[in-house]
């Protein structure tokens, strides 16, 4: 269990510069925040008193009113001018080193940098003077000093911000005619490349891998001409987060591996999608061209990622192409899988379906999406069928997943800036829902579970902790009992234990024992899935875990997706039959005698839900491989085949077993509770997609050899 | 399609069908106008309107359907859909200036390698159609007068962020930055 240290973050609070900014435009809501007695004055005098200490400041003869505080670049963005940078970004911590920033303020001697340079009132910023021209040219002319011309064979060519900003505002010549220095290529992993003589020494690499990521390994050695941004000795970048780099870099020096020399950005289609390797439901953007999926960047969505992107998400797209089931497959007399025609598969599957007699049962693996498993229970308990399960175990006693706030990451990623204590039961946040661990509220400065930065407190493994922090008498129970909005976040190494269910009732009665003292809205108890589909296939009523099937020992079983081997042949009986539907062959189809070859998020218009309950379609960048088609339209062609009237209704389960009173259960204290993927290596491969990933494979072997590196800290 | 973009580059209101006479007499008959159902100029000849009729407009009141004027197969027109967004900003860089528009993109359809040259092919002729609006509302007339069914997707919302340089010098541990 991990506790991120809550004293820190009342701290950054307490040295947060100012109140957040607030835009021109926003005057009614300023007013609406303000403490009830000057509203009251306010409507007395029937003149508004608003203790407004923004100033007024103007962008090119544009008045605006900002917080104090507020730098020039930010005025101007509100007056909706963009002024040219390379090192600023907003989420990083502000450097100031590359000058491209440089504005006239009227009656300032020297030209000032924008992203450092907190507004005065009164000031009138003039970003497209004389001045200001001339001191851009200025420095873009000592930027490309070094900076090799060779654009055309670099991969960042057409999406370069050096590229773009001296077309806008560099000289058509310079007069530094020495010969350029070069700088050696570091070696960072099988993900990022490196072209240093590129590089223009922005450090928001060094800045990200710090204040984001949280691995200290990158920095910056030398001065002057000789300063160079690497690891001083060589080491692999280890963070899961280190793709985003590429994207950070304004410059072609850090660029992807697996990408380079394979397309250039005008050659790309691009499609927003949502990311189905973990539960978070990150925003993407799928690039594809020529029918392939070439890579995977985020796409900004302030309530989940952010702007960044975990590198499995970013980086398997290579598994959507290989070990790809592209055919239908029926097994024959020799019990070997023949690729066969569409119609052959589904008289085939329908047959055996009929023929079960509602002896069947049915399995959804990790990315299944919402139509798919719809259209799949349906057609389940419309042949009378009664088990429709997940891969994934979620505790049944007590409400059990009746409830959906039982189930959900009920405070929301957003929300967790909120929280002033977090404990995590049986997760690792870093590994399980990546890009969770860089949402902060303000960046940089604080993360708050960049757990590298706030040295969590480890409470224990056994769960015999939790019985303990239930029971009020561990050590940190006082300091949980004191926090104002605290969070408990349980993760799968809780729930799939054999008395996971006896421990969650009895964090849900910790949490419901919390919440007396904490605001009414504020929610403790909070659940992080591993996989996208999970919370989609409880709400459609899916059980989870597979116990149910096993007990069954159904005539026909239907996996949608479900490879993690959750159920195995010898689960079943010799004569079951079994219809694996899904885009890889895995350990699914192995066990299949009827294959269905179906599609990856890339190719399907699909919803998914993520782990605090928020549904999000993904849409079609490009089509399945050869016969591949999408899930739901396969279930409903079975059932079509079957003649069944789809969309009836459903009938319920029979009965849901109702435990009572679990309090009374006793928990065996002996039972660890160790996170699944606890290491880096452990990240890479997790589903079908990643495993059929070539530079998956490779991250994971580089990981490895980075071990026996003799600076490899641990 | 020519019509809808002559249209469109009119910057249309909302719940008014402007069009040029000129284009009107290429697309042609009365009936046709008939069919815009509402107030109408009659057509004369180009040769036969001086230089200020020839910027004669006709106004038609209420959402127009052109989808029987501008030829469209069936096919894509109803099982077609429409997203109306703000273009995404491409992660690798900094830069604004191309996001404040409106765009329209059609859903995907099936893409193959030409087996002769190996060159892409679609058989979709709205894949590589982009056309961009100043405000969501217009791409939704656009749209609906186009009988293409959509949907709109807004673009993220900035939270206001505090910046400042002198927290990089700050004697709080959290903020002192070793990397600047």
């Amino acid at each position: 269990m991990l506790q991120a240290g809550s004293a820190v973050r009342g701290l950054c609070k307490a040295i947060r510069p100012s109140a957040p900014i607030v835009k021109a435009a926003d005057k009614a809501m300023a007013a609406h925040a303000l403490p009830a007695t000057l509203v009251l004055s306010r409507s007395q005098s029937n003149k508004p008193v608003v203790a407004d200490n923004r100033v007024e400041v103007f962008v090119d003869d544009i008045p605006v009113m900002v917080e104090p505080g507020t730098t020039v670049l930010q005025a101007a963005a509100m007056a909706g001018v963009e002024i040219p940078r390379f090192c600023y970004h907003e989420r990083l911590s502000v450097a100031g080193n590359c000058r491209m920033c440089l504005v006239e303020v009227e009656k300032a001697a020297k030209p000032v940098a924008a992203c450092a340079m907190p507004v005065m009132k009164g000031w009138r910023i003039k970003t497209n003077s004389e001045m200001t021209r001339k001191a851009r040219e200025g420095v873009m002319e000592f930027l490309l000093i070094n900076h090799p011309l060779d654009c055309p064979i670099c991969d960042q060519g057409g999406e370069c911000d050096l590229q773009d900003q001296s077309m806008a505002f560099g000289s058509d010549r310079t007069r530094f005619l020495d010969p350029k220095r070069a700088v050696e290529d570091k070696n960072l992993g099988p993900l990022v490349k490196t072209i240093m003589t590129r590089c223009i020494h922005c450090t928001r690499c060094v800045r990200f891998a710090s204040e984001v990521a949280g691995v200290e390994d990158l920095g910056t050695t030398g001065r002057g001409n000789s300063m160079e941004i690497g690891t001083y000795v060589e080491k692999m970048l280890l963070s899961e987060l280190s793709g985003n780099v590429i994207d950070l870099c304004p410059v072609g020096a850090l660029t992807s591996k697996p990408y380079s020399f394979s397309a250039r950005p005008w050659e790309l289609r691009r499609t927003d999608s949502i990311d189905v390797f973990d539960a978070l439901g990150s925003n993407i953007t799928v690039n594809h061209r020529t029918g392939e999926v070439l890579r995977i960047l985020p796409k900004t969505n302030e309530d989940i990622n952010e702007e960044w992107l975990a590198d499995k998400a970013r980086f398997a797209c290579d598994g959507l192409k290989r070990q790809r089931l592209v055919a239908p497959m029926v097994k024959d007399s020799k019990g070997d899988l023949r690729p066969c025609e569409w119609e052959d598969a589904l008289i085939v599957a329908a047959t055996a379906l009929q023929e079960a007699n509602g002896s069947v049962a049915a399995v959804a693996g990790g990315q299944a999406d919402a139509e798919a498993l719809t259209a799949l229970r349906d057609l389940v308990y419309r042949l009378g069928g009664q088990h429709v399960c997940t891969e994934e175990v979620f505790p049944d006693n007590g409400s059990g997943t009746d409830l959906r706030s039982n189930y959900l990451l009920n405070s929301s990623i957003a929300g967790m800036e909120e929280a002033d204590l977090v404990v995590f039961i049986g997760t690792n946040p870093r590994y399980v829902v990546l890009v969770l661990p860089c949402m902060s509220p303000t960046p940089g400065a604080w993360c708050w579970c960049c757990l590298v930065c706030h040295q969590p407190q480890h409470l224990g493994d056994s769960s015999a902790t939790v019985e303990q922090l239930c029971a009020g008498t561990h050590a940190f129970s006082s300091k949980l009992a004191a926090a104002k909005r605290p969070m408990i976040i349980v993760g799968q190494a809780l729930l799939g234990q054999s008395q996971g269910g006896v421990l969650y009732a009895k964090i849900c009665q910790l949490a419901n024992k919390l919440r007396g003292s904490v605001e009414p809205s504020w929610r403790v108890l909070n659940v992080l899935h591993r996989v996208a589909s999970q919370v989609a296939a409880l709400d459609l009523g899916y059980k989870a875990g597979v116990a149910a099937v096993r007990q069954q020992k159904p005539k026909v079983l239907f996996l949608l997706g479900a490879d993690e081997g959750a159920i195995t042949r010898s689960d079943l009986p010799a004569d079951t039959t079994v219809i694996y539907q899904g885009s890889h062959g895995d350990a699914g189809a192995a066990m299949a005698d009827i294959v269905l070859p179906g599609a990856t998020y890339t190719e399907k218009t699909a919803t998914y839900v993520n782990t605090e309950g928020r549904a999000q379609t993904t849409l079609a960048a490009i089509t399945p491989p050869g016969y591949a088609r999408e899930d739901w339209k396969i279930i409903r062609a079975i059932s079509e085949v079957l003649l069944c009237v789809f969309n009836v209704v459903a009938h319920e389960e029979p009965m849901n077993v109702m435990l009572q009173s679990v309090g009374a259960a006793r928990v065996d204290g002996s039972a660890v509770l160790r996170p699944a993927l606890l290491q880096l290596e452990d990240y890479y491969m997790t589903d079908v997609v990643s495993r059929a990933s070539p530079t998956m494979a490779k991250c994971i072997a580089a990981v490895k050899k980075e071990k026996s590196n003799r600076y490899h800290s641990k | 399609m020519a019509l809808c973009r002559k249209i469109l580059s009119l910057g249309s209101p909302m719940r008014q069908l402007v069009l040029s006479s000129e284009r009107c007499l290429s697309v042609s008959t009365t009936h046709h106008i008939d069919n815009l159902n509402k107030k109408q100029v009659e057509p004369k000849g180009v040769e036969a309107l001086n230089p200020v009729e020839k910027n004669l407009t006709i106004t038609v009141e209420g959402l127009a359907d052109i989808t029987k004027l501008t030829g469209v197969p069936e096919e894509h027109i109803k099982p077609r859909r429409v997203l109306i967004k703000k273009p995404t900003k491409n992660a690798m860089q900094s830069g604004t200036n191309n996001l404040h528009k409106w765009v329209m993109t059609f859903d995907t359809k099936e893409r193959w390698e030409n087996p002769l040259m190996g060159w892409a092919s679609t058989a979709d002729p709205l894949s590589n159609l982009e056309v961009e609006f100043a405000s969501k509302e217009d791409a939704i007339v656009f749209c609906e007068k186009n009988g293409w069914q959509w949907a709109v997707q807004e673009p993220p919302q900035k939270p206001p962020r505090a910046k400042s340089y002198a927290d990089n010098f700050s004697w709080n541990k959290r903020t002192r930055r070793s990397t600047k």
